[in-house]
């Protein structure tokens, strides 16, 4: 045991400094997909059509909208049309919901905020990239969100999956059994709008045709900087001051 | 004189009957395809299975004719018995899963989801449609009582649910009931070019993007008859082994997590982060989505050189070595692990197990080493094997397969900064066909059936090696406590994504 915490020593402080100081991705990372540049002139109506999810509309007058909540940053529309399309270099991208209860009397709760993580039908890698929250390197704790087992004890519900029909009844429960305040956070592109599972017989096509949520966190997974972001938003807690808004 | 030991048939293609070889039918390389009548499907699957061959999948086909498939590995071939059904009348044949454990599942869901009609076939419940609160009501034994663990856990885990029967202490039953997270996804290949229908199969499994990625453009490749460049074989195989240490690592550090190891845990998280770090620097994404696409790659490594991230994984190795070998050297750690969730070698072939669960309990399965394909055909791999079955044995496979990773991933980079090409062959772009493409997966060997027309995508059946796999975890637990239940959970290390589709 000592020769483990003799290596743990040994290694020095490995944890980000997120969200007082900036975490950028590496060149190239398919962070959020914008919109280059608005005046590109109007846009075919086809290009529409090349989004594998329905995230790119184009209106009559060739003006052009995405909706980030459906993305799976495939890049297909990056590739077709770059000088319309790009990544951004950035992990944020949380949007705020309707229900804002939590965040609103959050300072209640005095930077101890319980989490509990509500599979319903994820591909597993957003398991993944929340687990990494809770690794040395993002260290979650160091900004008071803890996990709980108890939905008793929780106030944010993390939800992950479109929804799938043997598992909304557990998630509808779940909710059920959390104190107010509370809010729900729908970590994933599938539980912002269903993704490529998309809406249909065997999906709810996202966690909001459930339950009202309160903030989307959308990526395909979203990286750990990226829930950490949607975190700290569904509690009320200050973000990331550089981020782009 | 000592009687010598019964020595186990060798499995050979050699050993079936000459009606079976006449009834060849043509099929892309390492495959073989036999045709025979529902009526005799039962009989030529004994006969397969007494020649040695191990039970893969079980699915419906459409193109290029409607028939019912039932595919084995057996000595490096895919072999699959192909039986025409008519379009309009129900599929009957001799249940395969009533005497074939492996077959059990894959039947259930063709029985549940397509309405085929086996005879002698026996279901308790409904496999594909789980319901969180059915108990069921057979308890064996005074103070026993049965135990619903999930579909909604603690922590943060996929959903699955476990219905455990217990005393307190003892395990007498356990009964994994997947499919809680089944999207259909099969169906969402459906009509999709091959390019677009990539980005399904990486969600497939999410932890295992690259190795989905990967047999569904094989399959494609095969059914085709396109090449890929052989630099595209070398960048695949170079994301499918990062994805491999990742996911072996992960397993580490949650076996650490059970035992309260929090440095060890802690350590392998950070191992795990830097090699997710280095796929986001190559490709841009930590799972290593949007590199596989049929016929080729796609900006593999455009982030990094060769050089650096060949430096990059030095670095990592002498950082893992030192791990691991603390690891390998705390008795509380491995305490729990000797022993626990024996599952002996012949139970694993009853059930067709494959993956790291296999080749813990002695059995060589590895489809980059059965029937090498893209760059496994240039590397010298060595299968890694335990002979023990339990959870330790799983484990260590694992961490031998993180070092085995690396000297291939080594080998892999110094041909690649060795050759140049392109990296992309196209695709015929209307064209008709079906075939099998393999890969494996971290958690074992994963086989995709992919149908194409006119240059679509018309049907895909997924044998996933987490689902063939979580079939042995109800019989996990011969002489193993409720206590001991994380440790084997963990050593099986799959996904249920994956399982569930």
């Amino acid at each position: 045991m000592l020769a483990w915490i003799l290596r743990g020593l040994a290694q020095g402080r490995a944890t980000t400094a997120y969200p007082a100081r900036a975490e950028q991705p590496p060149a190239g990372f398919h962070g959020p997909v914008e919109l280059r540049d608005p005046d590109a002139g109007p846009a075919p109506a086809e290009l529409a059509l090349i989004c594998p999810t329905g995230a790119i509309a184009v209106s009559a007058a060739g003006a052009v909208e995405l909706e980030h909540r459906r993305c799976i940053r495939c890049g297909e529309c990056v590739r077709a049309a770059p000088e319309r399309f790009a990544f951004a270099r950035r992990h944020e991208l949380a949007i705020g919901g309707p229900s804002r209860s939590l965040a609103d009397q959050a300072g209640s709760l005095e930077r101890s905020i319980h989490i509990r993580h509500v599979d319903t039908g994820s591909d597993g890698s957003e398991e993944w990239e929340i687990q990494a929250l809770w690794n040395p390197y993002y260290d979650i704790q160091r900004l008071g969100f803890f996990l709980t087992s108890s939905p008793r004890h929780a106030d944010i519900l993390l939800v992950t999956g479109p929804v799938t029909g043997p598992m909304r009844g557990p998630l509808e429960r779940t909710r059920e059994l959390m104190p107010e305040p509370k809010a729900v956070v729908a970590a994933g592109t599938d539980a912002c709008s269903g993704g490529l599972a998309g809406a249909g017989g065997l999906t709810a096509g996202g966690v909001d045709r459930v339950l009202p949520v309160d903030v989307y966190v959308p990526g395909s997974p979203p990286s750990p900087i990226a829930l950490l972001d949607g975190l700290l938003l569904a509690a009320g807690m200050p973000r990331f001051e550089g981020r782009p808004r | 004189m000592t009687p010598r030991p019964r020595q186990r048939p060798r499995p050979s293609l050699a050993t079936l009957p000459e009606h079976l070889h006449a009834q060849r039918e043509p099929a892309p390389g390492g495959e073989l395809r036999l045709r025979v009548n529902l009526l005799g499907f039962e009989r030529a699957t004994g006969l397969l299975r007494a020649a040695g061959a191990r039970f893969v999948t079980l699915l419906l086909a459409r193109t290029p004719e409607p028939a019912l498939l039932a595919t084995f590995a057996l000595r490096g071939d895919l072999v699959t018995l192909e039986a025409p059904t008519e379009r309009d009348r129900p599929v009957v044949y001799g249940s395969l899963g009533a005497g074939w454990p492996a077959a059990r599942w894959a039947e259930a869901e063709l029985v549940e989801r397509e309405g085929v009609q086996p005879v002698g076939y026996e279901s308790e419940r409904r496999l594909t449609a789980p319901d969180a609160d059915l108990l069921d009501g057979r308890l064996q034994g005074l103070d026993v009582f049965q135990l619903p663990f999930g579909p909604v856990r603690s922590g943060i885990f996929e959903a699955i649910q476990f219905l455990i029967e217990t005393g307190g202490e003892n395990v007498p039953a356990i009964e994994t009931r997947p499919f809680f997270k089944h999207r259909g996804l099969e169906a969402r290949f459906e009509g999709r070019d091959p390019a677009s229908a990539v980005h399904v199969a990486e969600r497939v499994a999410g932890i295992a993007s690259v190795a989905h990625a990967s047999a569904f453009a094989h399959a494609v490749e095969r059914a085709l008859g396109v090449r890929p460049p052989v630099q595209a074989e070398r960048w695949r195989a170079v994301h499918a082994e990062l994805e491999r240490i990742a996911c072996h690592l992960d397993v580490v550090a949650k076996q650490a997590e059970t035992t309260a190891l929090s440095v060890g845990q802690a350590r392998f998280q950070l191992l795990k982060e830097q090699i997710m770090g280095l796929r986001a620097q190559l490709c841009g994404s930590r799972f290593g989505r949007g590199v596989v696409v049929p016929g080729g790659v796609r900006a593999p490594g455009a982030g990094l050189g060769l050089a650096e991230l060949a430096a990059a994984l030095d670095r990592f190795e002498a950082d893992f070595e030192r791990d691991r070998r603390l690891f390998l050297g705390t008795a509380s750690m491995l305490d729990r692990l000797i022993g626990s969730g024996r599952l002996p070698r012949e139970l694993v072939e009853e059930y067709g197990g494959v993956g790291p669960v296999a080749r813990g309990s002695g059995l060589s399965i590895d489809a980059r080493h059965e029937r090498p394909y893209g760059e496994y055909r240039r590397l010298g791999l060595r299968i890694v094997t335990e002979r023990a079955g339990d959870a330790m044995a799983r484990v260590a496979v694992r961490l031998r397969e993180i070092a085995e990773s690396l000297r291939i991933l080594r080998q892999a980079l110094d041909h690649l900064a060795r050759g140049n090409g392109s990296l992309a062959a196209p695709l015929p772009r209307a064209g008709t066909g079906a075939a099998f493409g393999w890969a494996e997966a971290p958690q074992g060997e994963l086989v995709t059936w992919v149908e194409l027309r006119d240059g679509r995508v018309h049907r895909v059946r997924i044998a996933s090696p987490s689902l063939r796999n979580w079939a042995l975890f109800d019989h996990a637990f011969p002489k193993d406590v409720l206590t001991d239940f994380a440790f084997i959970e963990h050593s099986f290390g799959l996904s249920v994504a994956g399982a569930d589709r």
